[in-house]
């Protein structure tokens, strides 16, 4: 903990100096010929930079660095070539179709990745606060655990009670069938099963001992289910951030490619 | 040599590999199998066992074994030697990692699809690279018409060498550029505002630079005039200025050595740094030779009303023109002759001496009695002859021979005589004529009519400098014309450069903005 405290107030400090400078050096310089030029190849230098972690996590056999300093690199840099993306834009918004094409892009995968910084350090939390540990490449299995012991439990020909069977079809069957609540999980919204639980509770006045006995197992394989539901929707979302950031960073990449030739292509010393 | 061993609590049943691409389609049941998917995502299930095939000594053909892990099954081998629990195939998921590999695919393709489509058609692809809205001037049809008949290119090529080119060609230009992609100190290094080969293509239409000093450093077109930024071509901005008058070093560069004097100045505001006007700093005089005394005419006592009673004021003799951006010359039959009607015979006010001419006036005296005759026609007169010799006779008396009336017409300036009231002006005030020379500058002639040199109203003073009197109509004349202490003619009567700072000034509120009063690429209009 002290450790990323320390790598965190370096890292801002160095984030902070660095912006005080680009900006007085915009200051000092915007005036120059060229200017332009000059903040476009910075701002390819930093995208360069951070496109090429996605290079280091591939090959981690090479001795490149820890992937933690990558990752740190990637983090306070990619707030830093925001900052050069404004600067190079002069702080204005472009006009032309190609232009806003590619600055949506950029827009996107900066956002994507601010996106993804606050997902990586606040989901994790939630996660650990609500307790249990799941691979999430595992939770099909475990949700398909659960449901055949629920199934059981309920259906099965041991002691059946119909008003248990019922509510298990009318209520539970659907609950346990598949991911539920993506969205309110993410919002941390415990209505849904709270209100399951509820009408469980309520069925204990229909019910003998035995049938008590399975209300109970039902209501903890309840629990046990939403907090499956629950782990699915903060680690899919840990995961799903990366779909926009890395699929549009290729985009970019390309757009920015065609926009140094236009650029070149169309100047005043272009022969 | 270490040994990695798994965790005491790792289960090799159920290893995950979120690494792999393809997960086995049995796992969502929680069955996954021990081997999983291929690289290609092809189930490789095939049967409990592998059978064996076990050959006793003495026999030939040998016999087939079950191998299943935890015990032989019951059944046995099939007798062609498979095992007869075959374990039923999964559909293999594709994991996160293939689709995510998948939309990248799918980005880059669609990246490439679209720029290829769009960049292979060339209307579309002028549209879409077009870095703005062309301005109005270098678009629509009347472009189309000059561009025609400049023999230009009517889209981008009009400018940009690449503009009518394909993707190989806008490469190519790209490539052959100069400075060219990679070098950066050229880049770095370059002088500012250089012309450029867009600039080349500006002058096929703009003939000629035009620039308001003769000695300008060459500045590229686009340095000031930015394309590409809307309908309207964005305005110029001090910024654009600042490039010659913030640096006197290039100022000296554009004097080729001469004295700079005024041009000196390094300016950055008007209020603050910009040199006084020239007017006032070289002491100019206004040459005109008319004898105006503008202070008598707004403040004299002797000044008479106006025809329905109003008082003389600046408005009456200076009007605006059509655009209301300039004073029109004052004129002496629409704002003179309401008080000095030249009338010389102090018994006949119809007759009045013409205007604008000394020719013009030598003929009209020496015809006098024929003027007199149609007066006397005019008005009926029973016994013409009569009435004009007692006209002339009257003239003679007062004035002596028709030549001593020629010469006090026109060089007296005596304020004495003739003294008469003018029928259109109202009140008991009276006009006077004294002689063209209270007004105009006379000189003898030794042969014909005396000379009388042309007054000439300066049209306009400070030359650079552009002014609207429609925009500043709100404020008093006086605020910024000192007419009513000003006797002379010779008086310049222009606000100095402070007065127009009140207003023009970020203290004042108003646009103080080089291009408010200047422009650069009109010629400058020669001064008096």
């Amino acid at each position: 903990m002290k450790r990323f405290r320390r790598q965190f107030i370096f890292g801002l400090f160095a984030l902070i100096a660095a912006t005080v400078g680009a900006l007085w050096l915009n200051e000092k310089f915007n005036a120059l010929p060229n200017y332009a030029y000059l903040t476009g190849w910075t701002l390819l230098a930093g995208m360069f930079v951070l496109t090429i972690y996605n290079v280091r996590k591939k090959l981690p056999f090479l001795p490149l660095g820890k992937s933690e300093t990558w990752l740190q690199i990637h983090i306070y840099l990619g707030f830093f070539t925001a900052l050069l993306f404004l600067i190079h834009l002069n702080f204005r918004a472009p006009h032309g179709w190609f232009e806003v094409v590619l600055a949506w892009l950029f827009v996107l995968v900066s956002g994507s990745g601010m996106v993804g910084l606050f997902f990586s350090r606040v989901l994790p939390r939630r996660l650990a606060t609500r307790g249990g540990e799941v691979i999430f490449e595992k939770i099909p299995a475990l949700r398909h655990a659960l449901k055949t012991e629920a199934e059981n439990l309920a259906l099965g020909k041991d002691g059946k009670s119909l008003v248990i069977a019922e509510f298990y079809t009318k209520r539970l069957a659907a609950f346990f069938s598949g991911p539920k609540d993506f969205w309110k999980h993410l919002a941390e919204s415990r209505r849904e099963v709270s209100g399951l639980l509820a009408e469980l509770e309520d069925l204990r006045r229909f019910a003998d001992d035995a049938g008590r006995e399975k209300i109970e197992k039902l209501s903890t394989l309840v629990r046990q289910k939403d907090g499956l539901d629950y782990h699915r929707a903060l680690q899919l979302s840990l995961r799903l951030w990366l779909f926009v950031h890395i699929p549009l960073t290729y985009g970019l990449l390309i757009f920015t490619a065609l926009h140094i030739i236009l650029v070149f292509g169309f100047s005043g010393g272009a022969r | 040599m270490s040994v990695q061993l798994p965790a005491p609590d790792f289960d090799a049943q159920n290893y995950a590999r979120p690494n792999q691409d393809w997960i086995c389609g049995h796992a969502c049941d929680g069955n996954a199998c021990r081997q999983g998917p291929d690289a290609k995502g092809r189930c490789r299930a095939t049967a409990e066992c592998k059978p064996a095939l076990k050959t006793l000594p003495g026999e030939t053909k040998g016999r087939w074994v079950c191998t299943r892990t935890g015990g032989e099954c019951e059944s046995g081998p099939l007798p062609d030697g498979s095992c007869c629990k075959p374990i039923a195939k999964c559909s293999p998921v594709p994991t996160l990692r293939v689709w995510r590999g998948r939309m990248t695919l799918a980005v880059i393709a669609a990246s490439c699809a679209v720029l290829l489509v769009v960049l292979g058609n060339p209307p579309w692809r002028n549209n879409f690279i077009s870095p703005g809205t062309i301005s109005d001037p270098h678009s629509g049809a009347a472009f189309a018409a000059l561009a025609v008949t400049n023999h230009l290119n009517q889209s981008c090529g009009a400018c940009h060498v690449a503009g009518n080119s394909g993707p190989n060609g806008i490469v190519n230009a790209a490539l052959n550029a100069e400075p060219g992609i990679l070098d950066l100190k050229k880049l770095a290094g370059e002088p500012a505002a250089k012309p450029t080969m867009i600039d080349a293509s500006c002058l096929k239409c703009h003939v000629g630079r035009n620039v308001h000093q003769p000695g300008a450093p060459p500045v590229s077109c686009s340095f000031c005039h930015a394309e590409h930024q809307g309908r309207v071509m964005a305005a110029t901005t001090d910024a654009n200025c600042y490039f010659c008058h913030g640096d006197v070093q290039k100022q000296r560069i554009a004097a080729f050595g001469r004295d700079l004097g005024y041009h000196a100045y390094v300016i950055h505001h008007f209020a603050d740094d910009h040199p006084q006007f020239k007017f006032i700093t070289e002491k100019l005089r206004d040459s005109d030779t008319l004898k105006f005394n503008h202070a008598l005419h707004l403040t004299g006592a002797t000044i008479p009303k106006l025809p329905g009673g109003a008082k003389l004021d600046c408005a009456f003799c200076h009007s605006p023109d059509a655009a209301g951006t300039f004073m029109k010359p004052v004129a002496f039959e629409k704002n003179c002759r309401v008080c000095h009607s030249l009338q010389f015979d102090p018994q006949t006010p119809e007759l009045q001496l013409p205007h604008g001419s000394a020719e013009f006036v030598s003929a009209y005296l020496r015809s006098l009695p024929k003027q007199y005759l149609d007066l006397a026609a005019k008005q009926n007169v029973a016994d013409e002859n009569s009435f004009v010799q007692q006209k002339l006779t009257g003239l003679r008396t007062q004035f002596g021979s028709g030549v001593d009336l020629e010469k006090r017409i026109f060089l007296s300036t005596s304020t004495t005589a003739p003294e008469i009231n003018v029928g259109n002006v109202s009140g008991a005030t009276r006009a006077i004529f004294p002689g063209c020379a209270y007004c105009h500058e006379v000189k003898n002639s030794s042969i014909g009519s005396p000379e009388i040199t042309k007054p000439m109203q300066t049209e306009r003073w400070l030359a650079q400098a552009k002014f609207n009197h429609a925009a500043h109509a709100n404020i008093a004349c006086a605020q910024c014309h000192d007419a009513v202490h000003s006797k002379d003619t010779a008086d310049v009567l222009l606000p100095a450069k402070e007065t127009c700072a009140i207003c023009h000034s970020p203290r004042g509120g108003v646009a103080d903005s080089c291009a408010e009063c200047h422009t650069y690429h009109r010629p400058p209009v020669a001064a008096p």
